[in-house]
């Protein structure tokens, strides 16, 4: 019964925070909103389920973001910097000038995690008892938290050698925590990740890795794709092809040429009885 | 001066005249050529997208049958170079046949050139000077050099004799005889240019290889005398001017030996290509058998095989060879069967697979055929008329007031 | 879609740089300047008089068209001249302010590409964020009416099987010279380029997009008749739309396939007109010429990355300056095992492929 409770509690917050999080994005578009009474296009920018943008005009025929009818991923950037805040400090990015390394802050996407450090670790529940901190670093079932996050019920990161608490901070829970235990913003994944995936976050860092729009130049300004907004931290290597990618729906295929009826051929052995 | 307005409305006088038959043909290549006038018209407005040919397969028909003339063109030289090398008395008399014949051939491979391109209105940023001219680096420029060099060198051989001989005036060795041996060496280089513009091209395994040119040569030395002997035959014919048996035999020989090392050069390539069987091979495979069961060409291959192989084995024996009421068969066999390969058979499947890999087919669409058989029929029309034109003088029947008739010596 | 009378000086104020979000952020006037995105005022008087005028201006346009050089014969005027004559045209016809920018070669760079083959998951966004910038063709109708400059090849990963292994070369003769216990296995060239599963990438498949490498030794470049393409001192190989003959050599030549013909009048609805154009790269093209992928060098010209690079979901295409050793390809060149794409014919391309 006291589970059910907290199960509505938690629901209950959860949907008053989403719902305000639109309420602040409906809010903060100008008057484009009023002049076409339309549905705002919302695409997904690296993997669904992370950032997004919305559509919408920032000069006349130049759209911000240019979105696929087919799959409503970002197909093209008018504004690459949208919605970007400054990195923050970076190992080995020093060089940068100033505002020159931009990310768009995850916290935003992340629904709950307004809350993770008040309403609920704050140690001052308020319906129910406050969640007791775990002691050691040692694994222990957390029915809360699985019920929020499903994905870490079976987590797969790690394959069971590792558990939540080597990567959130145990008593600030709306931080992640680096190898000192001090806290990590959830809007710099990267030097989470970067304990254990140092070549990764090096290639990442001189840009071999992972995404950056903007500027081409080496010193020029970048909005820097986080790890999180292409890979999913629960489940890096997505079971289907064990690839740290998510798969997704293909973008429309070419139009067939003149001549061609269909393109069955492209499956069969160019050479017969092969 | 008056010699020069003379000769030209005796000329057109002499070749306006003719027939029933003559117009009767004349009118229908008229049609042809209004017909391809509109769907020339059509191509360029809406674009090549009313033809067949794709951003896959961007070169076809056209491009087919401008090869397959440079060809003609260049046959033409099997006549000329006997007669001027070799002294063959009967070639000689009909040597500005052979160059009138080129002339054509030129005249045509240039309308396809025109047909070919995206943008004909700007074939002007191809002329020195007022545009850029890509030479020496672009073999396209290249071969616009020596196509327009062979078709000035013929015109002017061939109408300064005609000149000559409507005048009744000795014809001036001392610069002519030059002209005529650079001709010879000329047609040569036309047929070697155009294998080139194919053949260095390693992005299409299929015509990257260098006995491009020599197949172009000996399949243009069987083609273009075949087409000759079929014009000989009809002017015979239909004319009061007699062409030797000598000139047709010799003539029917050398298609006979070009066509037997036309075929040799085929064995060859598909030896050496389907015997280690690479993926560079898979153009010719995709001609012979069909790749990823797409087999549109395949029976125009086997056809011309057929078509090549049967009129060969029948030439070997001087018994068909000159018998005068099978040769136009098999110089008919013969002319279709080259067309087949070195037209279509050698430029389509030169896009199959494309150097990405991906397979696609070509069909010429209803513009394309129209608009070759539109520039086929201009170049007979114009054809006639310089054949009819040069007979006219050669027998004597167009010629300047009280010079002697010497045409037919 | 007449802005109003305020509207056009805004948009002059835009650089025809490829970065709106300097304007967005209120870009000065100096560095608008600096960004080398000057326009000049005849075209948007031009613009202005010429929206009203439609027919007319277009045909004397096009007129004045035929009889332009060849891009990189033109003088410093000359090339004004044409610049303004497009953006009037193009204004026009697409009801709104379009630039053309003529921004030249930028000093100190040469520009490279690589692609993490084994990143690439075959999901065709890099194509479809090409023909959004890039002004091509899009119709839906007719075969041909659709340009793409990105092909994406789906192959086989291939396996041998136990099943197989007495199968032979050449099968029926009963003499076995090799086996056959193998389907098609690595970068073949060969395999789908229509493939359309419900998701990718698939497990029994890799993916390999191809478009132009702006080869360093360019077979394209040599045998266009009339010079129309060349390359760029800072490296794409451009084309020059309006001195094009359409005569298609460079296709035959290209080993890539990279080229694409304009079989029609490219069909390109006003509302998805990219406006920011540049004269060698994307600015609408015309019926019977040549086109391909220049690096999007309206983009690339005023420092920003290329459309692809910029919608791969998973980052797998890297673009840089050859020359500045702390960018993306360099960096990849000296820490990554590259190669390039048929580099037995030696057209050095500045595009790589790469592995982790």
């Amino acid at each position: 019964m006291k589970k059910i409770a907290i199960y509505a509690t938690v629901l209950a917050l959860s949907g008053g925070a989403l719902y305000s999080v639109i309420a602040a994005e409906n809010a903060a578009e100008p008057a484009a909103a009023a002049e076409a009474p339309k549905e705002p296009i919302v695409c997904f920018e690296s993997r669904k389920g992370a950032s997004e943008i919305t559509q919408q005009e920032i000069k006349p025929g130049w759209p911000n973001v240019k979105c696929s009818p087919t799959t409503g991923a970002a197909l093209w950037y008018g504004d690459p910097f949208e919605g970007t805040v400054p990195m923050g400090k970076m190992p080995g990015l020093e060089k940068l000038p100033e505002g020159h390394a931009l990310v768009k802050p995850r916290s935003g996407k992340l629904n709950i995690l307004p809350m993770c450090g008040t309403a609920c670790h704050n140690g001052v529940g308020p319906q129910f008892n406050p969640p007791k901190l775990p002691k050691g670093k040692k694994p222990t079932p957390i029915p809360t938290m699985e019920g929020l996050v499903p994905d870490v019920k079976d987590l797969q990161h790690g394959r069971g050698r590792i558990w939540c608490l080597d990567c959130h901070h145990t008593t600030k829970r709306d931080k992640l925590v680096d190898h000192f235990g001090d806290p990590i913003s959830f809007d710099q994944p990267q030097l989470l990740c970067g304990k254990c995936h140092g070549d990764k976050l090096r290639d990442w860092r001189d840009g071999i890795h992972g995404k950056r729009i903007g500027e081409f130049a080496s010193n020029g300004k970048k909005r820097w794709f986080t790890c999180t907004e292409c890979h999913n931290p629960h489940n890096v290597q997505d079971g289907e092809r064990n690839r740290g990618f998510i798969q997704l729906q293909p973008e429309p295929s070419p139009q067939l040429p003149k001549g061609m009826a269909n393109a069955d051929h492209e499956k069969v052995h160019p050479i017969p009885n092969h | 001066m008056h010699q020069l307005t003379s000769f030209a409305t005796d000329y057109t006088r002499y070749v306006l005249k003719g027939g029933t038959k003559f117009y009767a043909w004349m009118g229908s290549l008229a049609v042809l050529i209004v017909g391809m006038l509109y769907v020339f018209y059509l191509q360029n407005t809406d674009g090549l997208i009313v033809t067949g040919m794709t951003s896959q397969i961007h070169d076809g028909l056209y491009f087919a049958n401008l090869v397959f003339l440079v060809g003609v063109a260049a046959g033409a030289v099997t006549i000329v170079f006997p007669a001027y090398v070799y002294h063959h008395e009967g070639m000689h008399k009909v040597t500005v046949l052979g160059e009138m014949l080129a002339i054509t051939a030129v005249i045509m491979v240039m309308m396809f050139v025109f047909a070919h391109m995206g943008r004909p209105d700007r074939l002007w940023h191809m002329i020195p000077i007022i545009g850029i001219y890509n030479f020496p680096h672009s073999m396209l420029a290249w071969d616009v050099l020596v196509l327009n060099g062979y078709l000035i060198l013929n015109a002017i051989c061939g109408f300064y004799y005609l000149w000559i001989k409507y005048t009744g005036g000795k014809i001036n060795n001392k610069w002519f005889m030059p002209l005529v041996f650079l001709s010879i060496v000329w047609a040569f280089s036309i047929h070697t240019v155009t294998a080139f513009l194919i053949s260095t091209m390693p992005s299409r395994p299929m015509w990257f290889h260098s006995m491009m040119p020599i197949r172009f040569i000996v399949t243009a030395f069987a083609a273009g005398p075949a087409l000759i002997i079929l014009a000989f035959m009809i002017i015979r014919k239909n004319t009061k001017f007699w062409i030797d048996d000598s000139v047709i035999n010799l003539l029917s020989t050398i298609v006979t030996y070009c066509l037997g090392i036309a075929i040799f050069l085929t064995m060859s390539e598909v030896v050496v290509e389907l015997y280690a069987r690479t993926e560079h091979a898979n153009g010719l495979y995709y001609l012979m058998f069909g790749l990823h069961g797409l087999t549109k060409l395949v029976p125009w291959f086997w056809a011309s095989v057929v078509l090549m192989v049967g009129s060969f084995l029948l030439l070997i024996f001087p018994k068909f060879r000159h018998d005068y009421k099978m040769l136009p068969i098999l110089c008919a066999t013969t002319f279709a069967g080259i067309w087949i390969e070195k037209g279509m058979g050698l430029i389509v499947p030169g896009f199959i697979p494309s150097p990405i890999g991906e397979v696609t087919e070509y069909y010429p669409s209803f513009v394309e055929v129209l608009l070759t058989l539109g520039i086929w029929a201009f170049g007979f029309f114009i054809l006639t008329i310089l054949l009819k034109g040069a007979i006219g003088i050669l027998l004597g029947d167009i010629k300047y007031r009280g010079a002697k008739a010497v045409a037919t010596r | 879609m007449i802005p109003d009378e305020k509207a056009p000086t805004e948009l002059v104020k835009t650089p025809a740089s490829a970065d709106p979000a300097k304007a967005v952020l209120k870009t000065t006037r100096r560095d608008f300047l600096k960004s080398g995105g000057m326009l000049s005022l005849s075209s948007l008087v031009g613009t202005g008089a010429l929206m009203a005028q439609t027919g007319d201006a277009k045909a004397a346009v096009e007129w004045a068209e035929h009889f332009q050089k060849n891009y990189r014969l033109m003088t410093k005027e000359e090339k004004d001249e044409a610049r303004a004559r497009l953006e009037r045209r193009y204004s026009a016809e697409y009801g709104k302010q379009v630039t053309v920018d003529t921004t030249d070669a930028q000093p100190g760079v040469l520009m490279g590409y690589a692609l993490n083959i084994r990143k690439c998951i075959g999901c065709r966004r890099c194509v479809h964020a090409c023909v959004a910038e890039n002004n091509q063709s899009r119709g839906k109708g007719r075969p041909g009416e659709k340009i793409e400059w990105i092909q994406v090849l789906r192959m086989e990963r291939g396996k041998f099987e136990q099943e197989k292994m007495d199968h032979g070369y050449p099968e029926g003769l009963g003499i076995q010279v090799g086996g056959n216990a193998y389907t098609p296995a690595g970068q073949v060239l060969e395999g789908q380029y229509h493939y359309n599963p419900e998701k990718v990438p698939e497990a029994d498949a890799t993916y390999m997009p191809i478009a132009c490498m702006q080869c360093e030794k360019p077979p394209c470049v040599k045998v266009c008749p009339v010079r129309t393409t060349y390359r760029e001192p800072d490296g794409p190989v451009v084309i020059d739309y309006n001195w094009c003959i359409g005569c298609r050599m460079c296709m035959g030549a290209c080993p890539y396939w990279a080229r694409r013909l304009n079989v029609t009048t490219p069909v390109l609805p006003k509302e998805e007109m990219n406006p920011v154009t540049h004269y060698l790269g994307n600015r609408p093209r015309m019926r019977g010429v040549v086109e391909k992928c220049h690096w999007c060098l309206q983009r690339s010209r005023h420092g920003r990355y290329p459309a692809c690079v910029e919608v791969c979901p998973v980052g797998a295409r890297k673009f840089g300056n050859l020359l500045d050793p702390e960018s993306e390809v360099s960096k990849i060149l000296e820490r990554k095992n590259v190669f390039r794409l048929k580099a037995e014919l030696n057209t050095f391309p500045k595009f790589f492929y790469f592995y982790d």
